[in-house]
């Protein structure tokens, strides 16, 4: 939390657009806080120049320990002519004309701080080359390979113009969340043109040289690990004696990550996180949501999710809502995961991940709203989910008990509702007695 | 190179069927208690039922206690009497302008209400309705076969009781400030005794209309069959006052 107020009071000006459990929070600050804790992946929208990098620079310089300066030198730009040479790795020139092959990896693949500023000017390819990397925390170029042990993905996105690509879905679903870094209103703004020096806060030009020459040194990546952590700790200390923040050393992330590891959902937000999924998946017509199969006509499931979206939600879905919520609970100090915590990280994690019908986005399109689009469509879902949520929240809980004491070979009925939910309770109790 | 020997089934599926699904998806609710299976609606209805049961419960001590006065001599003392005992009863339920109008309804459509009779009935009523939380509510009467008299007995201030269909005598008697609509007609004695506030007839009304009243108004969209001894306030006719006027006698106004 000390992170988060000294950002949100120094460095990222803006207001907060979240509330949970009575705190008001800044969407950007807070989710790259938690993708940073949580070694996530996030891509920051918004229009050029609101802090979607600089948001993110941010808040990896506090958690991770890295001066501006080496973070800067290790992000990779978005742009049509970016080659693997750049984003990962090249051949030793002087080795090369030697005879041996050896690789100079850049600085990217090796720090763990990943950003990739304007992901959508990449070509697809090379967007999907990086996403591998981080889903693996592998980076392979000619016959060799790197393995971060700890990583986290903040990729910027504009919004779409005559220079950009488009994100494509699969690629899209790989991010964990996706959010808006929003203009902070006239009065800060001005304030933030104002004052132009903050980012020296963080820069340190003799630990960044230091890094730089760690990360460009000759020796196995293995063995550069523990300097590079060993100046990460001194700039640690440099930023607790400068400005009174702790910043995280690497056992203090991996206490904290083991700390979060711990926390379990309620039962409340488990039924609900269920009955949410359910409504993304189902489809009693074709067996499930597939994105090449439109919706029959006299299904009897129209007043759920399933009607108005496209396509089918994927297993990476439940996942980054309970890595996130998680990160939440942990950081609200609570002892379990609970219905807030997901309600309030899951538009985040939904808003990309949905295609919603043409009818759905021209009614509501014109809605009047705080947010993007897409988040603005997640939040609304997850008002109307909730609301259905409360309305039957004992009897769905009933069923997924009635359902554990079947699986477990009693002798009862699967309970009967009125919401997906149900028939897929039923679905796993039927494939277990057959 | 590609080897001779396939690999045997065995080694690919587990020994026996049962580990086939060793996973339990809904184990985190092993240890949640089921409450017994019932759907939201079920509830409401339980609940619905146990409230009326606790009015249906207080008329029935009325109806013991007070009901061979009030059925052969209705006097004020003993109107009074009976409100009292209604009112000791009333205050122990938890009801809502719904389940007043369910009783209204219950007087003559069901057998669990041994009989209707018009005076306890509009006691009981009056003090339903004074002592709910609405401030507003509406009654249903008009597919009573019988009338029922006494209804809006002491109707306080800033409550407004709407009633559709006729009414029986001593209607909106020792009204209190309240505001009480009949959309029908009401028979004689109505208004008597009150002390405050409005009562809207939309139809015609009795003989003996606002006797001994000290206060308030009272409207007739129709006609006035005969007014009472009236001490103080005010009747209307068709939006004409007939008192104050020159009506000096009482019940020989036609």
């Amino acid at each position: 939390m000390g992170i988060y107020r000294f950002i949100s009071e120094h460095l990222y000006f803006n207001r907060p657009d979240m509330v949970i459990k009575g705190e008001r929070f800044n969407s950007a600050i807070l989710l790259s806080l938690l993708t940073g804790l949580k070694k996530g992946k996030e891509l920051i929208i918004g229009e050029p120049g609101l802090g979607k990098t600089t948001s993110a620079e941010y808040v990896c310089s506090l958690i991770y320990q890295f001066p501006l300066g080496v973070i800067w030198g290790s992000e990779v730009s978005g742009h049509p002519e970016q080659t693997e040479e750049k984003i990962i790795g090249r051949p030793d020139l002087g080795k090369l004309n030697r005879g041996e092959e050896d690789v100079v990896w850049t600085n990217f693949s090796q720090i763990p701080v990943k950003i990739v500023d304007e992901i959508n000017r990449l070509p697809e390819t090379k967007q999907s080359m990086i996403l591998d990397g981080v889903d693996r925390g592998n980076w392979e170029y000619l016959n060799e390979m790197i393995i971060n042990e700890e990583y986290c993905l903040f990729a910027t996105a504009n919004y779409q113009d005559g220079g950009t690509n488009t994100i494509i879905a699969p690629l899209v679903d790989r991010f964990d969340v996706m959010v808006e870094s929003r203009h902070p209103g006239a009065n800060l703004s001005f304030l933030v043109g104002k004052d132009k020096r903050k980012d020296h806060i963080l820069r340190h030009p003799k630990y960044e040289k230091d890094l730089y020459h760690v990360l460009k040194s000759k020796v196995p990546y293995e063995k550069k690990t523990p300097k590079i952590e060993e100046v990460c700790n001194a700039y640690g200390e440099y930023l607790d004696e400068a400005i009174g923040v702790k910043s995280f050393q690497r056992q203090d992330r991996d206490q904290i990550r083991s700390e979060m590891e711990r926390l379990e959902l309620d039962l409340d937000a488990s039924a609900f996180t269920r009955m949410l999924l359910a409504e993304l998946s189902f489809c009693e017509w074709y067996g499930q949501k597939r994105i090449v199969e439109n919706c029959e006509e006299g299904c009897h499931y129209t007043g759920y999710l399933c009607r108005q979206i496209k396509n089918c939600a994927s297993n990476r879905l439940p996942s980054s809502i309970k890595q996130y919520a998680q990160g939440l609970a942990w950081l609200l100090e609570d002892s379990e995961i609970d219905i807030e915590h997901i309600s309030a990280v899951v538009p985040y994690a939904l808003g990309h991940r949905i295609q919603w019908k043409d009818e759905i986005l021209s009614q509501k399109e014109r809605s009047k709203r705080d947010d993007p689009f897409p988040i603005f469509l997640a939040k609304e879902a997850v008002k109307a989910v909730s609301q259905r949520y409360r309305e039957q929240s004992e009897h769905l809980k009933d069923a997924l008990a009635v359902g554990s004491k079947i699986f477990l070979g009693g002798d009862l009925e699967p309970l009967e509702g009125d919401h997906p939910i149900y028939v897929e309770v039923k679905k796993d109790i039927d494939a277990r007695r057959s | 190179m590609k080897s001779s020997t396939p690999p045997h089934k065995s080694s690919i599926l587990p020994p026996n069927k049962e580990n086939w699904i060793t996973k339990n998806p809904f184990e985190e609710f092993k240890t949640f208690t089921a409450s017994t299976p019932g759907l939201p609606m079920d509830q409401i209805v339980q609940s619905t039922e146990a409230v009326m049961d606790r009015i249906r419960w207080g008329y029935e001590k009325l109806l013991e206690e007070e009901a061979k006065e009030l059925v052969w001599m209705v006097q004020y003392n003993t109107i009074i009497k009976a409100y009292e005992v209604a009112e000791k009863y009333v205050k122990e339920i938890n009801y809502t302008a719904e389940d007043i109008e369910d009783f209204c309804f219950a007087l003559e459509n069901t057998q669990r209400i041994p009989y209707l009779i018009p005076g306890p009935a509009g006691i009981y009523l009056s003090a339903l309705c004074n002592y709910a939380n609405e401030e507003e509510m509406v009654l249903k009467l008009s597919e009573l076969k019988t009338e029922i008299n006494l209804v809006g007995f002491r109707l306080p201030k800033g409550k407004r009781l709407m009633i559709e269909g006729d009414t029986g005598d001593f209607t909106g008697i020792g009204l209190e400030g309240g505001e009480l609509v009949i959309d029908g007609n009401a028979k004689n004695w109505t208004g008597a005794g009150m002390r405050g506030g409005k009562i809207l007839i939309k139809k015609n009304i009795g003989l003996h209309t606002g006797e001994w009243m000290m206060g308030g108004e009272i409207y007739v969209g129709g006609r006035v069959r005969g007014l009472g001894n009236i001490v103080e306030g005010k009747v209307y006719e068709r939006e004409k006052l007939l008192y104050p006027g020159k009506v000096r006698y009482p019940n020989i106004y036609y």
